[in-house]
């Protein structure tokens, strides 16, 4: 029997009730869509989706209705208000996260024609990929696999018959259509074109952790430490000694009222001479995105492709702001000079400090300067001076004013982490009038045994002085060393105090701690994590280049294009080989393939079929045997009946499940 | 034009697909083309591809190479959901012009999987569902106004899918060779009067109005007072009370003549219709008389029916269109 429905209405797009099916999968998807931002969404917007999926639910049942088009306009102008007034600013990440997700609970309440259900899930595959904006992990990407799916099992629901409802089978089928898209999706992958930016199109800033473009030692009371990684490196040979390991990433050159700021570059050349007999060091650099140009290196970095600057202050920076996660290659001399001279704007740039600021330490330095004699001399003392006198190093200092902030610091808590540290160093040596600024990047990192490749997290930034000494350039100085060496020589795990260890995540601290079993686990998931970032996500237009240049040779856009149409074509025919002529060749009776597999159980128990003897009869004699219930066995053998000799229109996903009982009973009754 | 174009296009699908009152789709026969949601949803790809290459990631790049290649994987899917099916024509049951004609269309799944998703229509019909999924055939009726009389031809069944995804349509016309007679509207007025007929001939007693005396016997209440014969009556002293009966043959069937129902010719073939119902519900025989053609009197089903077609296709089989 078939079922009017006036579809051709449906399909232009009139109102036509959306199948049971497809609902359920929809709503399914909807929440399996918003499920990575539960954790940004405030509790209200959570409770009004849930409400909204209960409103739908009864509208399906017939239970309540649609709700008017005022009573749509309130909620949308209550949820805009409600997104705006619970997100932190009113263009943060949070208040669009908000948006969007009060959008599609209102939507899903709405919905009731084809065309709302398409579009509904049109915004799913879109959220789906905008979520990778913002989070390209291995574990988001399989997540994301399972969304698809989900999704695409919505979109068959949509065109399947009324009647049915088995949304199992409609995922089933998505999860089908998906794993054959894979093939030809790698294909378009590594062979489509990657262009660069049409335009810039800035994200809002989702580096919770990282460095800033500023700097405040003294706000800071705890200095949460996070496992998050920054970037890993791959070097091509050994990995340097770990004290070498300064990752430089940004200047710090101007300082007010207690925060030190990054200042626009000087358009100077950066100056360098590298040792000759120097072994320079080549590495990939893999970084998270931090939204922000800058990118890490080790000094001093002597071979650049096009998209990377060095500037005056031997900073590197990218052509666009790191959105995503970027890879590059650098080689590094790390024996070397950097500065001959140093320029007029250069030098009233790296020693200007604020009026009346700090009076005390002004004066320390230039006492300590002029006892001294030279630069280095002061360097060394006001190193001792860190090493003999009671500091400490510390991930929890007591805050400072703004005003007089070194001062508080270094003659009065003497208590504090590497910025506060390192900016006092910085500011005794400009106090002696000595060119001197703060650098800020990460010290070391952590070899992953598994991978081999160099892990660096946002618990290893680090904060260290340059000083310009005449003859000698700008020289590294990392008063923290003095404080806590250990730090310098070993990591972070060395340095921190019990209290301080409190202020790691429970990861963090696990990761630290690299012989326990946790910690060997969370390295092998680092290490798959690093593969996936170089391999797939680090892919990118110059290595697509280098890859297929490596492959096929010559990589002009025709040949590409045609070995492209070529492997796809390979692909397609594959799977159309699979779907279309992997068939039997002679068609076979349907209640004879339903019935081989069961012959073949049941002999094992001495239930052959007899020669001569009719399959109904055989069933009902299995049946009476071992005791299944009399009319599952009347229904069973009538069906098979029905099926051999009559119609062949008989509903045979009944007779499948009343075979499988039997075979349960049979095999129960041996046991 | 456009007109003359549909012709080609016609004549080219009766080449393609030549008519016949069983078809199994094969890819040749098979039309495919994407949806306005395929459209749409290739819009989307496009703009998925400059998310990405605007943020450079390389998973918004994946993503939407995944929903690209599933639209082209679809594409096979669309067409194996199709091909292999067969369509019969099995039986129409005839109508009057007015009525919606059922056609029994039997969609047989020969090999393979379970096909979802299948509608069947008439060109200006109401779609319907067949169910192959579970199923190894399925019967679908589907349903055609009747606009005139004669034969009616539905035209071309349109088969479609947008399984799986709606993204793509998957199509063909089929002309399964089916017709229905289609009877006139009937147009119901009262019965012409029958003629007196001849004694032999006679069947019906209609003892109220006639003047003819039959015979005589016992009074049962409800007799006419005044057919007593009260002679009789008073000759037994009461004791025998006898009525007169009186009788006359009706002629019991009926004739309809074309020649002497007014109206037009569209007209007379109504009332004819209308006669012709009347008659056989109130279970009368009736013959008809048609310009150069007679029909003896009958009743039951059968006569019905040879006489409704007659009606049906009156004037129609002389011009050569028709022919049963």
């Amino acid at each position: 029997m078939s079922l009017a429905v006036p579809l051709g209405a449906a399909q232009a797009g009139g109102i036509l009730q959306i199948p049971c099916n497809s609902l359920a999968l929809l709503m399914i998807a909807q929440a399996v869509v918003v499920l990575p931002h539960m954790m940004q969404l405030s509790p209200w917007i959570i409770a009004v989706c849930l409400l909204c999926g209960v409103w739908r639910t009864r509208v399906y049942q017939g239970k309540s209705a649609y709700p008017s088009r005022g009573a749509k306009a309130m909620l949308v102008v209550l949820g805009t208000i409600g997104a705006f007034a619970s997100g932190a600013g009113p263009l943060s990440l949070e208040v669009f996260v908000s948006m969007v997700v009060i959008a599609f609970a209102l939507k899903l309440v709405e919905m009731n024609s084809r065309r709302d259900a398409f579009l509904v899930i049109f915004l799913c595959y879109f959220i789906i990929a905008a979520e990778f904006l913002f989070d390209q992990s291995l574990g988001i990407a399989v997540y994301q696999v399972f969304t698809t799916v989900v999704v695409t099992a919505a979109m068959i629901g949509l065109n399947q018959m009324h009647t049915d409802t088995r949304p199992l089978d409609s995922a089933r089928l998505a999860g089908g259509l998906v794993l054959q898209a894979i093939p030809l999706a790698v294909v378009l992958f590594l062979f489509f074109p990657r262009r660069m930016p049409l335009w810039s199109m800035p994200l809002p800033g989702n580096a919770s952790t990282g460095l800033a473009e500023s700097m405040t030692p003294g706000d800071i009371a705890t200095l949460t430490q996070s496992g998050e990684p920054a970037f890993r490196v791959q070097f091509d040979g050994p990995t340097p000694q770990y004290r070498d390991l300064y990752w430089r990433a940004v200047v710090y050159s101007d300082f007010r009222e207690g925060t030190w700021r990054l200042m626009p570059p000087i358009r100077e050349e950066a100056q360098f001479d590298v040792a000759p007999e120097a072994e320079p060091v080549s590495y990939d650099v893999l970084m998270h995105p931090t939204s922000r140009p800058w990118l890490y290196s080790l000094d001093v970095p002597v071979e650049l492709d096009g998209r990377i600057t060095l500037l005056a202050d031997f900073r590197l920076e990218s052509e666009h702001p790191v959105t995503s996660t970027y890879r590059y290659r650098l080689r590094s001399v790390l024996a070397h000079q950097r500065g001959e001279a140093l320029s007029p704007a250069m030098y009233q740039r790296e020693t200007r400090l604020p009026e009346g600021d700090n009076p005390r330490m002004i004066a320390f330095a230039k006492t300590l300067h002029e006892k001294s004699g030279s630069v280095e001399r002061f360097a060394m003392a006001l190193m001792q001076h860190i090493r003999s006198e009671a500091y400490a190093y510390t991930l929890s200092p007591q805050t400072l004013p703004a005003a007089n902030s070194v001062d508080t610091f270094w003659f009065d808590t003497r208590r504090g982490f590497c910025a506060h540290y390192a900016g006092a160093f910085v500011y005794a040596m400009r106090a002696a009038g000595i060119p001197a600024r703060l650098v800020g990047g990460y010290l070391g990192g952590e070899v992953n045994p598994i991978g081999g490749y160099l892990m660096v997290r946002q618990y290893d930034a680090q904060g260290w002085a340059e000083v310009w000494i005449e003859g000698q350039g700008w020289v590294r100085y990392d008063p923290t060393a003095a404080v806590a060496p250990e730090r310098i020589e070993s990591g972070p795990a060395e340095a921190l105090s019990a209290e301080d260890r409190s202020n790691f995540s429970l990861l963090a601290a696990a990761r630290l701690d690299a012989e326990s079993i946790t910690g060997q686990v969370l390295q092998m998931f680092d290490s798959m994590e690093h593969r996936w970032n170089l391999f797939v996500v680090g892919y990118d237009g110059n290595i697509q280049k280098r890859l297929l240049g490596d492959w096929f040779g010559d990589v002009s856009a025709t040949r590409i294009g045609l070995i492209m149409v070529g492997f796809g074509a390979v692909c397609f025919g594959v799977i159309a080989f699979f779907l279309f002529f992997r068939r039997r060749s002679v068609a076979i009776h349907p209640g004879v393939v339903l019935l081989t597999p069961f012959s073949r159980f049941v002999s094992r128990y001495g239930f052959a079929l007899q020669p001569g003897e009719l399959p109904e009869a055989w069933l009902r004699r299995i049946g009476d045997a071992v005791g299944f219930e009399a009319d599952a066995n009347k229904a069973l053998s009538n069906g098979i009946e029905a099926m051999l000799y009559g119609d062949a229109a008989v509903d045979d996903r009944q007779l499948r499940r009343l075979l499988r009982r039997l075979r349960w009973k049979v095999a129960l009754s041996f046991r | 034009m456009a007109a003359a174009l549909a012709d080609r296009f016609s004549a080219w699908l009766d080449k393609r697909i030549p008519p016949a009152s069983s078809i199994t789709l094969t890819q040749a026969k098979i039309f495919i083309f994407p949806t306005k949601v395929g459209f749409a949803f290739s819009a989307l790809l496009v703009l998925m591809v400059l998310l990405a290459i605007n943020n450079q990631s390389s998973l918004v790049y994946g993503i939407a190479f995944v929903l690209g290649s599933m639209f082209l994987v679809t594409i096979l899917h669309t067409f194996r959901n199709l091909s292999g099916l067969r369509l019969e024509f099995q039986s129409a049951r005839p109508g009057f012009v007015g009525e919606d004609i059922e056609f029994v269309v039997r969609l047989v799944r020969l090999q393979g999987r379970g096909r979802e998703g299948i509608q069947l229509s008439w060109p200006n019909g109401i779609p319907q569902w067949g169910g192959v999924f579970s199923r190894e055939a399925d019967s679908v009726r589907l349903y055609v106004r009747a606009q005139e009389r004669g034969w009616l031809n539905p035209g071309r069944l349109l088969i479609e899918i947008f399984f799986p995804l709606g993204l793509l349509r998957a199509w063909t016309w089929v002309d399964l060779d089916a017709r229905a007679l289609v009877y006139p509207r009937p147009e119901f007025m009262p019965l012409p009067s029958a003629s007196s007929g001849r004694r032999d001939e006679g069947v019906l007693i209609d003892p109220r109005d006639s003047e003819d005396f039959t015979d005589i016997r016992e009074y049962v209440p409800g007799d006419p007072i005044k057919h007593v014969i009260w002679r009789s009556f008073a000759r037994t002293g009461g004791r025998d009370m006898v009525v007169k009966r009186y009788a006359s043959y009706v002629e019991p069937r009926l004739w309809f003549d074309f020649n002497q129902v007014p109206g037009s010719v569209e007209e007379r073939l109504f009332r004819m219709t209308g006669y012709a119902l009347q008659a056989t519900r109130a279970e009368r025989e009736f013959g008809l008389v048609m310009p150069g053609k007679r029909y003896e009197p009958g009743i039951g089903d059968t006569h019905l029916e040879a006489v409704l077609r007659t009606l049906a296709l009156h004037g129609l089989e002389k011009n050569g269109l028709e022919n049963p």
